[in-house]
C-alpha cells in the first residue's frame, strides 16, 4: 500500500517510461555486432580475398614451384631453388633492385621537394593560382603509358626536343639526345617523366596539409618578428610532419609500382639496364613462362613494401584510435 | 616572355600590401612559377604540335615551332588503324560496370566497419589498409591463373573483378573516414524510429556522403581507364583491348610515324582531361578527404 502511494507520488511520469526501450537498444547493438555487419562487408571481403589476398599468397606458394605459366603443364616444388638462381644467377634481378632502390630514394627526395615548394608557392593569393596548379596536377591524371609514349617522342634522338635543345645549344656531338639508348642514363630520363608525373599530385596532398596550418599561429610569429624561414621551420613544417608521412608513404607505394612508364619508354632496356623489380617479375612470369622466378621477385617486392608500409600502418592506425 | 612579366607588375599594384618590398619577392615568385608551369605545360604542347604537322613538317621544323596548316590527316589515320574505337568502347563499358560497383562495395564495407561497432573491425580495416599499399604486380601471375580457370581471359569481367578487389582498399579506408566523421546520434534516432541498418545506410549515411562518393568515382574512373598491368596479362586479344593497351599497341606498331603516334597520344589523353576539367573541384577534394583522413 505505501509503496503504491509512494511510486503515485514520487515518480515523474516521463522517465520511467524512457528507460525499457533504452535498454534493449543497448542490447542490441552489443549484440548485433559482426552478423549485423556482414550482409555490408560481404561483398568487398569476398572480392578482396579472391582477387587481392588469394592471389598474393598464390605468388609466394608459386615461388616454391618451377611452372611454365600453361593449365597443361605440371607444378613442380622445388623448395627455395628459385631464390637461390635469383640471387645467385640473376644479374638483371640485381640491376632491377638497384634500380627500384634508386627510385625509392630519389623519389623521396625530388617529387616532394618540388611539390611542397610548389604548394606553398601556391598557398596565398597570386595571380593565375588555378591556373598553376591546373598545370602542374594535370600530368597526374594522365595514363602512365600516354606520358611514356609522349615522353618518348620527347627523348627521340632525331626530333625529339631534347636533341634540338642540345643542338641548338651546341651540346655534345651533335648526334642528337640518346638518354633512352645510353644503359647509364635511361633509369634516370624515365626517372624524370615519373617527377613530371606525381609532383602535381604531391602539390595537392601538401596544399590540403597546409590548410590545417593555423593562420593566428603565423600572424603572431610575423608580429614577433620572425622572416619567412623561421614561420615556416617553426611553425608550417610542423604543423604539417602528419602530411609529409603522407606524401613519403605515398611516394614509396607509387615507386615501387612503377612499371607503365618503363615498359613505355624502354621496355627494360638498354640491355635490361633499366629494368624494375615490378617490370623483372612480369616478364619473367609471362615473357620467359618461368612463373617460379616470376612470383620469387613477386615475392622479394611484396617482402619489401610490407617491411616499408607496416611500421606508418601500425603508426597510422593507433593515431585513429584517439 | 615579355607579356609575361608585365601582368605579374600589375597584378603586384592592383591586389598586394603596401610595401615595395614585399612585391619584388612576389614578382620574382610569380616569376619562377610562370617558367615552371611552361616547363610543365611543354610536353603536352610537344605531342599536340606534332600531331598537327606533317611528316616533312616533323622532319624539317623544329619542335618548338607551331604547325603551320593543321594536319589532321594525323587524326584520321590514327582513328583508321589504331584500335581507338573498340578499344574505347572497350574502356568506357568497363568504367562504368567497375566504378559504380565497386564504390558500392566500398560504401558498404566502410558502412558496416565505422557504424556497426564489432570486435576486430580494426583488424579488418588495417587489413584493407595494407591492400592498398602492394603493388598490384605482386599478384599479376597468380591472378591470371584466376582468370583463366573462370574463363574470363580476354572478357571485360575478366579484369572488373580484378579491378574491384585491387580498387576497394584506399575507398574503404577514405570513406570510413568520413563515415566516422558523421555524428553518431544520428544514428540513434534512426533506430529509436525502428529504422535498421539498412536504412540508416541507404537514406542517411550515404545522401549525407555525396561529396566523398562523387570524388572517389571521379578519381577512380580515371584510375580505371587508365589501368595498364592487369589489362596488359588478362586482355590479350587485340578486340578485347582498353585504351592503354591500344596505345603502347600502336606504339610498338607504327614506331616511325610521328604524327598519328602523337595524334593517338592525344586521343587517348582527351577523355580524361575532359574529364578532369568537368569535374576540377572533386579531384582537389578527393585528394583532401584522403590526406585529412592520413
Amino acid at each position: 500500500m505505501s509503496k503504491l502511494t509512494a511510486t503515485r507520488l514520487q515518480t515523474p511520469p516521463v522517465p520511467v517510461p524512457r528507460q525499457p526501450p533504452k535498454k534493449p537498444l543497448l542490447k542490441r547493438l552489443a549484440s548485433g555486432g559482426f552478423i549485423a555487419a556482414l550482409p555490408f562487408l560481404a561483398p568487398a571481403l569476398a572480392a578482396y580475398v579472391v582477387f587481392v589476398i588469394g592471389p598474393m599468397v598464390s605468388a609466394v606458394r608459386l615461388s616454391l614451384y618451377e611452372w611454365s605459366g600453361f593449365n597443361t603443364d605440371p607444378q613442380v616444388f622445388v623448395g627455395f631453388q628459385n631464390y637461390v638462381r635469383l640471387f645467385t644467377q640473376d644479374a638483371v634481378f640485381w640491376t632491377a633492385l638497384q634500380n627500384t632502390v634508386i627510385w625509392v630514394l630519389l623519389s623521396l627526395v625530388i617529387p616532394t621537394t618540388l611539390g611542397l615548394v610548389m604548394a606553398l608557392s601556391l598557398n596565398r593569393p597570386i595571380f593565375g593560382r588555378n591556373l598553376f596548379r591546373s598545370v602542374f596536377y594535370i600530368p597526374g591524371v594522365l595514363a602512365p603509358i600516354a606520358i611514356a609514349n609522349m615522353w618518348r617522342w620527347m627523348y627521340n634522338p632525331n626530333y625529339g626536343v631534347f636533341s634540338e635543345l642540345a643542338k641548338a645549344w651546341h651540346l655534345g656531338d651533335g648526334s642528337g639526345v640518346t638518354f633512352l639508348s645510353d644503359p647509364k642514363v635511361a633509369i634516370y630520363a624515365i626517372f624524370a617523366a615519373f617527377v613530371w608525373q606525381i609532383a602535381g599530385l604531391n602539390m595537392v596532398l601538401f596544399l590540403a596539409g597546409l590548410q590545417s596550418v593555423s593562420k593566428e599561429l603565423v600572424e603572431s610569429a610575423r608580429l614577433d618578428g620572425a622572416n619567412n624561414w623561421k614561420v615556416f621551420r617553426h611553425v608550417t613544417f610542423p604543423a604539417l610532419r602528419p602530411t609529409i608521412v603522407v606524401v613519403m608513404v605515398l611516394t614509396i607505394v607509387h615507386s615501387i609500382k612503377v612499371f607503365d612508364l618503363v615498359v613505355g619508354m624502354t621496355g627494360g632496356g638498354p640491355a635490361q639496364s633499366s629494368q624494375v623489380l615490378a617490370l623483372w617479375s612480369y616478364s619473367q612470369s609471362f615473357l620467359q613462362h618461368d612463373f617460379g622466378m616470376g612470383n620469387a621477385i613477386a615475392t622479394v617486392l611484396l617482402a619489401i613494401t610490407l617491411v616499408l608500409v607496416i611500421p606508418y600502418l601500425i603508426w597510422s592506425t593507433k593515431g585513429n584510435e584517439d | 616572355m615579355s607579356t609575361l612579366t608585365l601582368r605579374p607588375a600589375k597584378n603586384a599594384h592592383g591586389t598586394s600590401r603596401p610595401r615595395r618590398n614585399v612585391d619584388y619577392v612576389r614578382v620574382g615568385l610569380w616569376l619562377a612559377l610562370a617558367v615552371t608551369m611552361v616547363i610543365w605545360a611543354m610536353p603536352l604542347i610537344f605531342v599536340m604540335f606534332t600531331s598537327l604537322k606533317s611528316e616533312a613538317a616533323i622532319f624539317s621544323t623544329s619542335s618548338f615551332s607551331l604547325p603551320a596548316a593543321a594536319e589532321w590527316q594525323n587524326y584520321a589515320d590514327a582513328l583508321e588503324t589504331g584500335n581507338l574505337l573498340t578499344a574505347g568502347g572497350n574502356s568506357l563499358l568497363i568504367a562504368a560496370i567497375k566504378v559504380p560497383l565497386g564504390l558500392l562495395f566500398s560504401a558498404a564495407a566502410a558502412f558496416g566497419l565505422s557504424r556497426i561497432r564489432f570486435r576486430h573491425s580494426k583488424l579488418i580495416l588495417g587489413a584493407f589498409a595494407l591492400g592498398s599499399m602492394v603493388p598490384i604486380q605482386v599478384a599479376l601471375g597468380p591472378l591470371f591463373k584466376i582468370i583463366l580457370d573462370l574463363g574470363m581471359l580476354n572478357s571485360p569481367l575478366g579484369v572488373i573483378l580484378p579491378y574491384i578487389g585491387f580498387g576497394l582498399p584506399i575507398q574503404i579506408f577514405i570513406l570510413h573516414g568520413f563515415f566516422s566523421a558523421i555524428p553518431k546520434e544520428i544514428d540513434e534516432s534512426v533506430r529509436v524510429d525502428g529504422g535498421g541498418n539498412w536504412r540508416l545506410f541507404w537514406q542517411i549515411i550515404l545522401p549525407l556522403s555525396k561529396p566523398a562518393l562523387a570524388a572517389l568515382f571521379i578519381l577512380d574512373f580515371v584510375a580505371t581507364w587508365n589501368e595498364y598491368a592487369i589489362a596488359l596479362v588478362i586482355l590479350q586479344d587485340q578486340a578485347a583491348q582498353t585504351i592503354p593497351l591500344a596505345i603502347q599497341g600502336f606504339q610498338s606498331q607504327f614506331t616511325s610515324s610521328y604524327g598519328p603516334l602523337n595524334a593517338f597520344t592525344i586521343m587517348s589523353i582527351l577523355p580524361v582531361l575532359i574529364v578532369y576539367l568537368l569535374f576540377q573541384r572533386y579531384f582537389v577534394e578527393g585528394m583532401f578527404s584522403g590526406a585529412v583522413k592520413g
